[in-house]
């Protein structure tokens, strides 16, 4: 017994990340019981939702596509030493440029025109964070600040579109027209929301990955990402690999939008994203910036999302409650140290009972 | 016409209070070595700590306590995961901002059944010139230029800032002192907070601080890092959102309008800001 | 009486024996030399008295008490004061700021600057330091920066004063000035130990000498006097070593590169003054100085890291200039001289580093050739006697010496025309060093053109076949190394004396 006790402190000890994310479970689970609700039953209702049966396994998988890109995203940028805080205005402006040409009367066949529309997305999302990279590395502009702010901004433009040159004639709704049926990213499973979107996220890590393992621009972003002198003084043009990397975490974020305005709403809609980008933060963190990591924990918390819309129906619980908990994932896979700290008192603790046990 | 200048002014003060005091905050982070990027969640918390003190009490003095209070302990937080568990400053701030406008609005949810406002709470003046707040603010601003210069706990907290093993080497309490900075940093920030919904307005609306954290950032990195420069530097952004607030409803779009103030933040920082070297040890743990 | 008495000090990091129950005493009222090789374990213990580092075993007493020391505050109060050998300043903060804060002796909460300053200035006055309290530190030499931390220990009533590395950084003439001080405070019954590794000065001040090697104390307070270099050095690394051996450069051929002109000012301030040099085929140019006379920027331009105002610079008769890349597909090598922050990346592996710079040769159409890299890595690691467990180790899990070959390395195995080397040997043990200088001498004879620039006085000397001093941004003379002596490099270094004045010199003696 306490052999295995041990083992599983060694486990926890050498997985930080997955120790944290069951402690932010717990201490999730620990303010529901304070605020009056039951967690066994919160945590089983969300269990249940996301994979008891087909529908269930659709339903996360839905979620989980916009997460595996936004933790893409933030991923490539950070492999730079880039906080990518700005995934959320990219992929509006994505969206805005996939639903730019998606709104063209091009009568293209699907083959042509959906690609087309996609990649729109991705020049689009790609520039608009481009253009930060551009700004630290011409000005030396804290990428932090100018991603905030660009959101405002491009969230307010796409507001500003959809109510004005792009709404939709004779509506008051402000929304644009539904696109063209050729548009329309396939659907996997019918009468679910699961299309073919989630292959291209997963195709999307997997090209990252041999982007990074396997090409010389991959090599130059991880050297720059370490370390910037030693980039430099091996003439690595630092500032043209940061924008590069900017480009491409903006394009998947663009790829976000796009799939987003095709695949489910098919039609652009202001205010569409429920924060991915800043929920693409916590899945980075739990894949600890590995972009094959990034698809399971994409995983883990589309299951938390799709599982808390049914608990929200069948148990009354508040969905809140899982963003608080996607903090707190956030600020205790950062904190090794602290996880560590909370092992040891648990161990001192369990080692008393054992004592006395004995 | 000079009716609507004198109102365009006291809306650029009004609009200011708030940066100013978040951003008074982050100079004293900073100037302990502590990244101020968590001043959004610190602002947040002021402000729902403010209606949360207000709607139970019914006081607004005690709502503008509790907003303190509310700062002050995100503040802590910010402090012992930077010290203490040497958390990256830049994500330990941005997981605090993300916290707080999650723990919010679950509470808003749960307490008032309502995840997009509060009720209406008993609140200090909607007037910027006769508010409590607007002078502290300015109280606040020529106190904290005097303690930083002018005392013994300012010269330790700056050497801290500068250079942390090099303040340990001569027995300075290098964890104490930044802890006093970002704990004072997370009451001022959550003062600023309370201001918006307790003084500005009489309610909590979800993510109510809307970036203003991020731009206390920009506007403390502008006055570099010195609070009687933060008034000034101030008063350009609140003057850009006062506009915006006065030119709606003279045909232009008010999407368009309201990206003023980050379009603002944004050049200046990219026109404004060069060349502005923090304090040497910020973001730096003891070991490094 | 022992000032200091620490007994079976043992601290372990997670993959070294740092200390091994060391034992160690310092008298009252003696300078004591703490002489071992880099790694060796010397600044640990002295972290370890003076409160920065918490040992696993052992025990401390000062002046016969028993004493828990955790932290320096706690060293401080107990009358121990320590000279690190990176400064610990506030380049921004004045001198008085920097020697009072902490400790203002001002009543209330008020820190009264003018006061402050008058009273560091009657001190600096009383030791005849020469110096303004008021002057921000950023605005003084290292030597001065060096007095202001001695001050820092007397202000707070040092009794034990550690000085770790003292002299890495200083000239000739300055070294003499520290010298003269420790004396002066020795008289004062301070006792001091002195860190180092340096044999020459250990005879030179110390009263007795303690030897560590590899974490384990090999010999406690033994008296200087009558002891000899040879005896300490082999005490200190463990076998015979054959201390400054060189040879000169048998070809010397033509030109490999020429600096015709090169100007470079930041902020109004000229850092490089109309820098002109000639370097040949077949030889070793050494540049000496003090650190902060323009060096770094020297370097920096000639691999293409800054763009100076003016540069005018031939390779083979064919005009320089771009980025640090077209620098090195020029065939300019460069070794940085600090590996940490510009030679290596520590987070990735040895592969990665070692192809680092060159990443164009292995790669087609920016697909890399994992093939290839690995093969040239462990071909790399044997060539060059790199102790790792294998190439895909992380640079950062490397000792000093073993990541300073890596950089050299890679430098020396994409044969390049020109070898810019910067500090090659600093922290690195004494096998790595006569192995570095050794490949650097074989390159030489091979006909390579080398840039040598070194702080360390003995080694540009001993390997350069021409020697030129740098100071304020000039270089401000020339010769054959054995034509200059030591005081008279510390005058051209601290631009006491210059070139011409040299040469008339010179030129005087020889004709009287």
């Amino acid at each position: 017994m306490a052999a295995r006790t041990a083992d599983i402190r060694g486990i926890l000890t050498k997985n930080l990340s997955v120790t944290a994310l069951f402690m932010a479970l717990i201490l999730g689970g620990i303010i529901m019981a304070v605020c009056g609700y039951n967690p066994f039953e919160a945590y089983g209702a969300i269990l249940q939702g996301a994979f008891a049966g087909k529908k269930a396994i659709c339903q996360t998988l839905v979620q989980a596509t916009p997460l595996i890109f936004a933790g893409l995203a933030y991923t490539v940028a950070k492999r730079a030493n880039l906080i990518n805080l700005g995934i959320e205005g990219q992929l509006y402006i994505g969206a805005l440029g996939t639903s730019v040409i998606a709104l063209m009367p091009l009568n293209l066949p699907m083959g042509i025109w959906l690609p087309l529309a996609l990649a729109a997305g991705m020049i689009f999302g790609g520039l608009y964070a481009g253009l930060v990279g551009f700004m630290k590395v011409r000005f030396g502009s804290n990428e932090v600040i100018a991603t905030m702010m660009l959101n405002t901004i491009a969230e307010n433009f796409v507001e500003y579109a959809v109510n004005y040159p792009l709404k939709e004639e004779g509506k008051s709704i402000a929304q644009t027209a539904k696109f063209s049926e050729a548009l329309w990213l396939p659907r996997m499973v019918d009468k679910t929301q699961l299309t073919v979107a989630i292959l291209i996220a997963v195709a999307a890590c997997i090209l990252v990955k041999l982007l990074m393992d396997r090409t010389r621009i991959g090599y130059e972003i991880r050297c720059v990402g370490q370390n910037l002198q030693a980039s430099e003084t091996a003439g690595i043009r630092i500032g043209r690999v940061m924008i590069i990397s900017m480009l491409i975490s903006g394009a998947i974020a663009g790829l976000l939008g796009g799939t987003h305005v095709l695949g489910v709403d098919r039609r652009l809609i202001a205010g569409f994203s429920s924060g991915y980008g800043f929920d693409g933060i916590a899945v980075a963190a739990l894949a600890a910036d590995s972009p094959i990591a990034v698809i399971l924990s994409g995983i883990i918390f589309g299951a938390l999302r799709a599982g808390s819309m049914v608990l929200n129906r069948t148990t009354g619980i508040p969905t809140e409650f899982i963003d608080v908990i996607q903090a707190l994932i956030i600020l205790l896979v950062a904190a090794p140290l602290l996880v560590k700290e909370i092992l040891r008192i648990k161990n001192k603790k369990s080692e008393k009972k054992g004592g006395r046990k004995g | 016409m000079s009716s609507q200048i004198t109102s365009i002014l006291v809306s650029t003060l009004s609009m200011s209070v708030p940066l100013i005091l978040a951003a008074l905050g982050g100079v004293l982070s900073v100037r302990s070595g502590i990244m101020a990027l968590g001043l959004e969640s610190m602002m947040t918390m002021g402000a729902f700590c403010g209606v949360l003190g207000s709607y139970y009490s019914g006081s607004a003095a005690v709502g503008v306590l509790c907003g303190m209070l509310g700062g002050g302990v995100f503040g802590i937080c910010h402090g012992i995961l930077s010290v203490r568990y040497k958390v990256n400053q830049v994500i330990s701030g941005i997981g605090l901002n993300l916290l707080a406008v999650a723990a919010t609005t679950l509470l808003m949810q749960l307490l008032w059944n309502n995840k997009g406002s509060s009720p209406q709470v008993a609140s200090i003046t909607q007037d910027v010139l006769g508010s409590p707040i607007t002078y502290l603010m300015l109280a606040a601003v020529f106190a904290e230029q005097f303690v930083l210069f002018r005392t013994k706990f300012g010269l330790r907290l700056r050497m801290v800032g500068e250079n942390p093993k090099a303040a340990a080497t001569v027995g300075l309490p290098v964890h104490r002192i930044k802890y006093i900075a970002v704990t004072l940093c997370g009451v001022l920030a959550g003062l600023g907070g309370a201001y918006l919904s307790i003084d500005h307005l009489d309610m909590y609306v979800r993510d109510m601080s809307a970036g203003r954290g991020y731009i206390a950032v920009a506007i403390m990195i502008l006055a570099r890092y010195n609070p009687i420069m933060v008034l000034f530097c101030a008063l350009i952004f609140g003057f850009s959102d006062a506009l915006q607030i006065s030119l709606q409803g003279y045909g232009v779009p008010p999407q368009i309008m309201a990206m003023l103030p980050y379009i603002v933040t944004l050049l200046v920082l990219a026109f404004g800001v060069r060349r502005i070297t923090p304090p040497a040890g910020v973001g730096l743990h003891d070991d490094e | 009486m022992y000032a200091v008495e620490m007994r079976g000090i043992t601290k372990e990091y997670p993959l070294v024996r740092a200390l091994d129950q060391v034992d160690f005493f310092l008298r009252e009222g003696e300078i004591l030399s703490l002489l071992g090789e880099n790694g060796a374990g010397k600044s640990t213990l002295m972290k370890v008295l003076y409160g920065m580092c918490r040992p696993d075993a052992g025990e401390i007493r000062i002046k016969g008490e028993k004493a828990d020391i955790r932290t320096p505050k706690q060293a401080i109060d107990l009358g121990i004061g320590m000279v690190h050998q990176h400064f610990m300043l506030i380049p921004v903060m004045t001198v008085a700021e920097n020697i009072v804060v902490g400790q203002e002796n001002t009543k209330g909460l008020l820190f009264n600057q003018a006061e402050a300053e008058k009273r560091v200035q009657e001190m600096i006055d009383r030791y005849g330091f020469g110096i303004k309290a008021s002057q921000k530190v950023s605005e003084l030499s290292v030597g001065e920066q060096q007095k202001v931390e001695i001050l820092k220990a007397i202000y707070r009533d040092a009794e034990i004063l550690i000085l770790d590395e003292p002299t890495a950084v200083l000239t000739p003439q300055e070294v003499e000035e520290l010298f003269r001080i420790l004396r002066d405070l020795k008289k004062q019954n301070k006792s001091i130990v002195i860190i180092t590794h340096k044999l020459k000065e250990t005879l030179a001040i110390a009263d007795s000498v303690s030897v560590l090697r590899d974490g384990k104390m090999i010999k406690t307070g033994m008296p200087v006097q009558g002891a000899t270099a040879d005896e300490l050095a082999q005490m200190m690394v463990g076998r015979e070593v054959t201390l400054g051996v060189s040879r000169r450069s048998k070809k010397v051929g033509e030109t490999a590169l020429l600096v015709r002109d090169l100007v470079l000012t930041e902020k109004g301030r000229t850092l490089l003054n109309h820098v002109k040099m000639e370097l040949k085929k077949g030889e070793i140019l050494g540049i000496a100085g003090i650190e902060g006379n323009g060096q770094t920027e020297l370097i920096e331009c000639l691999t293409g890291i800054r763009r100076p105002d003016v540069l005018d610079v031939e390779k083979d008769g064919k005009k320089l200039g771009g980025t640090p890349g077209d620098f090195i597909h020029a065939g300019i090598g460069h070794i940085p001289e600090d590996r940490m922050t510009r030679g290596l990346i520590l987070e990735l592996s040895l592969q990665d580093n070692l192809i680092l710079g060159y990443q164009d040769r292995f790669q087609k159409r920016g697909i890399l050739d994992q093939k290839r890299i690995r093969e040239f890595s462990d071909n790399l690691l044997k060539e060059f006697r790199i102790k790792a467990p294998g190439s895909m180790a992380k640079a950062g899990s490397l000792s000093g010496g073993n990541q300073q070959k890596v950089v050299i390395a890679r430098v020396f195995s994409e044969d390049p025309d020109i070898i810019i080397v910067a500090q090659p040997t600093r922290g690195v043990d004494i096998g790595a060093m006569e192995y570095i200088h050794e490949r650097l001498l074989d390159l030489r004879d091979e006909g390579k053109a080398i840039l040598l620039i070194s702080a360390d006085l003995d080694e540009v000397k001993s390997l350069s076949d021409r020697l030129t001093v740098m100071y304020g941004g000039r270089l401000v003379a020339e010769g054959k190394p054995e034509e200059f002596d030591d005081m008279e490099l510390g005058l051209l270094m601290t631009g006491a004396i210059s070139g011409e004045d040299r040469e008339v010199q010179r030129h005087g003696s020889t004709n009287s």
